[in-house]
């Protein structure tokens, strides 16, 4: 039970976020729409809705209820094996495939990094926000050679700078306080005014 | 004539000195995109996107039209020489190309590899520009329900063609949609699923929804299952470097697996959402089916490389036709190049064919310039293409993270859209883990505001009268074959359920 309860998790997550967006759907002002009989601005958002929401009600249904292992699969499925070896589909049902090793500690860790670079960058500036990450995620991603992590990220942080600031014309987050006038002396050193 | 007159104009415009570093640049970024671990074609073309935000419009395709073009080559050298394919669509070459390589034919099936690519490319490239004006002057006549059948044709065929569940397929289709409501409603004016929030008033950018998605749900999904940090692959001796091109006879003697694979290739890649890896995989099943050596497929028969290399290559011709003839992006790639179009301003589509008929012919101008550059390239520069796979993982995806930042910043200089790149690669990443495909995501994104006005267009226009879709002769003929190809899967498996029943009752019975 608890197998199929955690299969139905993302549907009903879904379905959940469709029948908040049906209720946001619902508050959409239509009194432009409603003078000529014309189908307002809602319609189209609340057909795309029900269809998400319906769509999800049946895979919980016909997991949790029906216990119905049937699932329609894309024209593509199949396709994917050597013809010389023998086939992923036995009895007509693809065999899955061995789940890969996975690795939690890291991907949190990676998504903080992620999250953390742009709570941050508004305040450090992009060069040093960039090589301070780029330093975190590389030790993190299990690189072990301190002084070639260094390098890369320091001169990765000012190649980046150079590329996006000097040809590219792109204004980046330059930070607050002293950060920011590094940034500016960054960008003099590169003749960026 | 005009066509000619077009194209020439269009490789004059390549010819300039600018436009012609941009254009190599684009055949090496393409193919280093392809090999590097941790990158695909498309996430490449996206990460390249930024750059060409303050340059003129003809150098920006260029340079992503040699990207997608070299982008579907170098992952044969490296699936051939290592078993390492840097794309999907190189699989098949792992079958046969590495088979070869074991029995030390490394060399003749680069040959075979690059010699498709060559022939396929090409076909493709002069089947797009006979039959690009064509399809766009036929759809000029076109109304908005004759639009909306075309996109919901586009929506269907990416839901249809998708691997795994039609259904997750169709959730992720109506979220991508969805996504596309959110601001100002463009025809009523009314605000929508806004929640007060005022970035969202201007609306969620499809490109922020694809590089997360792509980019930084990519990168997630690799953390989760750890980088490698080693080198992919052991270079090995200098004499695998070598590329050994098939002699005209030999060429001869599979012409009719050529011709099988490149007009699959353009075939398939016509169809809205299948693009390289679906053409090669089919054109590759099509052979081992019907091909004079087919049983041989899969155990190291050059017809495997040529069929799998064509059709990849003839794919990108025939993706760019829905795209420039109709507006309709035909694979992941050309989507970001239509973007590359709408952050300059030009809507893709028949219009574009009498307003900018020479950015038309330049992309086309490009194809042809990036078939014969990139097999130029393939040809000398294997070996250091091969020198890319020793890059660490963890070091390309740091740089995959920033380039994503910096491209959404870029677009809008708002810090809220790393926000919202952040939450789609946290989707992205979900979507992976859950086996819902990412691509009709993305599609509905760049799609549903076309879907949602031509179908309230057609809806106002004709008393709210829905029966006008399929009234229509043209509008009717492509909703029954979208509705076909949307429902046949999921007979094909109720069908194939029900005889499964069947025969495990049959034990019980007897």
């Amino acid at each position: 039970m608890l197998e199929r309860l955690r299969a139905v998790l993302p549907h009903s997550l879904m379905l959940l976020v469709a029948i908040g967006l049906y209720l946001a759907a619902m508050r959409i002002d239509t009194a432009s729409a409603a003078v000529g009989g014309r189908i307002g601005p809602d319609f189209w958002p609340k057909v795309v809705i029900v269809f998400m929401g319906l769509l999800c009600v049946y895979e919980i249904v016909k997991r949790l209820v029906l216990h119905s292992s049937f699932t329609a699969r894309g024209l593509t499925e199949g396709l994917t094996h050597n013809p010389a070896e023998p086939s992923e589909i036995s009895d007509g049902v693809p065999v899955e495939a061995e789940p890969e090793r996975e690795y939690p500690a890291l991907l949190w860790s990676g998504a903080a990094l992620i999250v953390g670079y742009v709570l941050v960058v508004p305040w450090l500036g992009f060069f040093l926000t960039t090589a301070l990450f780029l330093a975190v995620f590389i030790r993190l991603g299990g690189f072990r050679r301190p002084l070639v992590t260094l390098a890369v990220s320091v001169i990765g942080a000012f190649a980046l700078v150079v590329i996006f600031m000097r040809v590219a014309y792109i204004s980046l987050p330059l930070g607050a306080g002293p950060f920011h006038d590094l940034s500016t002396a960054l960008l003099a050193l590169i003749g960026v005014r | 004539m005009d066509v000619l007159l077009h194209l020439l104009g269009g490789l004059a415009t390549i010819a300039t000195p600018v436009n012609l570093a941009v254009m190599v640049i684009g055949l090496v970024l393409g193919m280093l995109v392809a090999v590097l671990p941790g990158l695909t074609l498309v996430m490449g073309v996206v990460l390249a996107l930024p750059f060409t935000y303050k340059m003129g419009v003809a150098p920006a395709l260029i340079l992503l039209t040699a990207m997608y073009v070299s982008g579907t080559y170098a992952g044969a050298i490296t699936a051939i020489l290592f078993r390492i394919p840097g794309e999907p669509m190189d699989v098949p070459l792992l079958w046969d190309g590495y088979a070869m390589t074991r029995r030390g034919e490394a060399a003749k099936a680069l040959g075979w590899s690059l010699a498709a690519a060559l022939i396929g490319g090409l076909a493709s490239a002069v089947v797009m520009v006979l039959l690009a004006e064509p399809v766009a002057h036929a759809a000029l006549k076109f109304s908005s329900p004759e639009f909306f059948s075309i996109v919901f044709f586009g929506l269907a065929s990416v839901v249809a063609l998708s691997g795994g569940s039609v259904v997750n397929a169709l959730i992720s289709l109506c979220l991508g949609l969805f996504l596309a409501t959110v601001g100002v409603d463009s025809i009523y004016g009314a605000e929508r699923f806004a929640f007060g929030v005022p970035f969202l008033l201007d609306g969620i950018e499809f490109l922020l929804v694809m590089v997360g998605a792509y980019g930084i749900g990519e990168v997630l999904t690799r953390l989760n299952t750890g980088f490698k940090s080693e080198a992919a692959a052991d270079a090995g001796s200098p004499s695998r470097f070598k590329t050994a091109l098939p002699r005209l006879a030999e060429i001869l003697s599979v012409k009719y697996t050529l011709l099988r694979g490149t007009l699959t290739g353009i075939i398939v890649g016509i169809v809205p959402g299948a693009g390289a890896t679906v053409s090669a995989f089919v054109a590759y099943g099509l052979e081992s089916q019907y091909g004079k050596n087919g049983k041989e497929l899969g155990k190291g028969a050059p017809e495997g490389i040529v069929v799998a290399k064509s059709a990849a290559t003839a794919s990108v011709g025939g993706a760019l036709v829905p795209l420039l003839a109709m507006g309709i992006p035909g694979s992941g790639a050309t989507a970001i190049i239509l973007a590359a179009f709408l952050l300059h301003g030009i809507q893709p589509g028949p219009q574009v064919f009498v307003s900018s008929p020479d950015l038309v012919y330049t992309v086309f101008a490009s194809v042809f310039v990036g078939v014969v550059g990139m097999c130029i390239l393939g040809y000398f520069a294997i070996k250091p293409l091969c020198k890319v796979l020793d890059a660490p993982e963890a070091v390309v995806s740091a740089f995959v993270v920033l380039f994503c930042f910096v491209g959404a910043f870029a677009a809008r200089n708002s810090l809220s859209d790393l926000y919202v790149i952040a939450a789609f690669g946290v989707i992205g990443f979900l979507f992976e883990k859950f086996k819902f495909p990412i691509a009709p995501l993305v599609l509905g994104t760049i799609l549903g505001p076309l879907a949602e006005s031509n179908f309230m267009t057609a809806m106002v226009s004709n008393d709210n009268d829905w029966t006008v879709f399929f009234t229509r002769p043209i509008s009717g003929a492509i909703l029954g074959v979208a509705l076909l190809g949307l429902f046949y899967p999921i007979v094909r498996a109720a069908l194939r359920h029900l005889r499964l029943r069947g025969r495990r009752s049959e034990p019980a019975h007897s």
